[in-house]
């Protein structure tokens, strides 16, 4: 039965993002706020808000019976928990099912198996799709050292629990693989609570490429497009877009079909994302994993492919199935997001929470802005920085370019420091024009050069 | 007759109440106080307009302590704004369903016109079973319920309104 009033369980854009697509579905909305949101966009526009809680998150967004009490007190059958925050945890799913509501996103048990990397490498292998040389758990440092000479150095050492990038070691020798085994899994049990590790080989000049997928919980999973996020800091993604123009095609096709295979092995409902390496030297691609929600960068496979990806996870919560086939998706055009932070990027990246005095944005053809933000907006010091997302689309990658170059000189942001002037030199080095950047360009070639 | 202090005045209304009398009338040189059992009553120094709260003209803010019958016919559902500044709004700490008894077909933590000690549990805020009592945070006494029995509450939602004792 379709969904008639859904409760969105997040905040910022994605919030208003998720609003904007239930009203075009005819469906109500309920958006749960914090006391510090309770003048948000998301807020206005919605039917209803309510305020969950205090400011800071873990006693408001992050607090999953308050969320779906909240729910089910005002009346909604459905939840979309957006990205980041609740998104990804098993209990929401589980909440949502004790009270009668549709969670907008996969089954609890699809969560528990792809969240755990070491069973979502287990599903991928089992589905055929390609991994990059590497290990089950490791008991030991010296086990550790024994896996390390089989794969070859450099080795990465990683967190079966974890994710952005904490418990992970990259290591060259011996020494350093002893080394890193007790930091990595010290720093995986105090992040996670479990310490288990698992080793892979480490690629120095990878691409970030990845598949997203839709799938209606029948065993048909729709893919639409892959998307290249190269440009990342500290494993967080910077800019992103669709299609990848530095993927020889006929690894493209195999990125897809992996991808499809994976989700459908599990009969995966609703949106979510593969994620690959793209080894550039080998010409190879492996899997990472499976992120099962929506992902901040959705917007650029909308823009090349033409579908409402939100719109697609509230019909298919609300019980349709997949109506079109793979052939109706087709890629046009080039699209690049850029994630707007309110961070001083000349002073380490600090986040600088405050109130924007002035928001002058670019508009025009091809200019797409996700933002929760105008001017008088205040960013409070609870959350993450991202203020907003600017996606441009145009003809191929150079047109998208040129126009993005001017979209981002016309972007004018006042009261918080913002990462508007890093995006410009980004978008305005030859590497990147060049598309030969990896995912360690941005921290190893062009912070150092911008810093001296 | 020197004035009163608040502390004659309380144990004046407290044996008013004890007493059969059904109507007192005291003036001094600076107040002039008028108590009725009856609500109706007017007062002696004529209409003027309040009729409705017979005590509320006569006895200044800190003699009300006494006086449920006053508060009683507040509306449940006032606006916090429109309480006397120094009085306390309890707020929901948070989202969840309001319950005003300990369990349902027991009595009320408590009730309009009651004086609570700082500590005492005034009401229940349940999140998907899980019930956390709501206390008042200094002593004073109740004097208007904001929220409807069962209902959700929101974070920051006035629940309560209490005159702080001694004010």
């Amino acid at each position: 039965m379709a969904l008639r009033r859904v409760f969105v369980a997040n905040r910022g854009e994605i919030a208003l993002r998720i609003v904007h697509a239930a009203q075009k579905l005819g469906i109500e909305t309920v958006v749960g706020v914090s006391d510090a949101d309770r003048g948000s966009a998301a807020a206005q526009l919605a039917d209803r808000s309510v305020v969950l809680g205090p400011g800071p998150a873990a006693k408001s967004y992050l607090d999953p019976e308050l969320v779906v009490h909240a729910a089910r007190e005002t009346g909604c059958d459905g939840l979309h928990p957006g990205y980041g925050f609740l998104s990804e945890r098993e209990i929401l799913p589980r909440l949502c099912a004790a009270n009668g509501i549709a969670f907008v996103g996969p089954d609890a048990d699809t969560i528990v198996a792809l969240g755990d990397k070491l069973q979502a490498r287990a599903m991928a292998r089992a589905a055929g799709v390609p991994l990059v040389p590497g290990s089950d758990q490791i008991a030991s440092a010296a086990n550790a050292a024994k896996v390390a000479e089989e794969i070859a150095y450099p080795v990465l050492l990683k967190a079966s629990a974890g994710g952005g990038g904490r418990g992970m070691v990259i290591a060259h020798s011996r020494a350093e693989v002893e080394a890193g085994f007790a930091k990595a899994s010290a720093e995986a049990e105090s992040a996670f609570g479990d310490g288990t590790l698992f080793m892979e080989r480490f690629v120095p000049r990878a691409r970030h490429v990845e598949v997203q997928l839709m799938g209606d919980g029948t065993g048909k999973v729709l893919h639409f497009g892959e998307r290249d996020c190269s440009v990342q800091r500290r494993y967080q993604k910077l800019v992103e877009e669709a299609p990848s123009a530095a993927m020889p095609a006929h690894l493209c096709a195999q990125l897809h079909e992996a991808a499809v295979a994976l989700a459908s092995s599990v009969k995966y409902r609703g949106a979510a994302t593969a994620e690959f390496l793209f080894d550039v030297e080998r010409e190879e691609i492996y899997f990472i994993e499976v992120n099962a929600r929506i992902q901040v960068e959705h917007p650029v496979s909308e823009q090349v492919t033409g579908a409402d990806l939100v719109g697609w996870q509230l019909r298919i919560a609300g019980g349709e199935t997949l109506d079109i086939e793979q052939a109706d998706i087709a890629v046009s055009g080039h699209a690049i997001e850029c994630r707007i932070n309110a961070e001083d990027w000349q002073r380490g990246f600090v986040p600088t929470p405050g109130t924007i005095t002035r928001w002058s944005a670019p508009d025009g053809d091809g200019i797409r802005l996700d933002t929760h933000m105008a001017e008088g907006s205040a960013i409070p010091p609870y959350y993450d920085s991202m203020v907003g997302k600017l996606i441009v689309t145009g003809a191929d990658r150079a047109d998208a370019i040129g126009r993005l170059t001017a979209a981002l000189d016309a972007f004018e942001v006042e009261g918080v420091a913002t990462t508007i002037g890093l995006h410009r030199a980004i978008v305005a080095h030859p590497d990147f024009r060049a598309n030969t950047i990896h995912t360690r360009w941005l921290e190893q070639v062009l912070l150092p050069a911008l810093e001296s | 007759v020197s004035d009163p202090s608040p502390h004659d005045l309380e144990a004046l209304l407290r044996q008013f109440q004890a007493s059969d009398a059904r109507e007192l009338h005291v003036r001094t040189a600076t107040l002039e106080l008028f108590l009725s059992k009856d609500p109706a009553a007017p007062a002696p120094w004529g209409g003027g307009g309040g009729a409705a709260s017979p005590t509320s003209t006569a006895a200044p803010p800190s003699l009300s302590s006494g006086a449920e019958r006053q508060s009683e016919m507040a509306a449940p559902a006032a606006a916090a704004e429109t309480f006397p500044e120094h009085w306390t709004i309890l707020r929901a700490p948070y989202l969840g369903t309001f319950y005003r008894a300990p369990k349902p077909g027991e009595p009320n933590f408590v009730e309009i016109g009651e004086p609570v000690a700082a500590g005492r549990d005034l009401c229940l805020v349940e999140v998907m079973k899980l019930f956390t009592a709501v206390c008042a945070e200094s002593a004073g006494t109740i004097r208007a319920i904001l929220a409807d029995d069962g209902q959700m509450v929101e974070e920051g939602q006035p629940l309560f309104a209490i005159e702080p004792a001694g004010a």
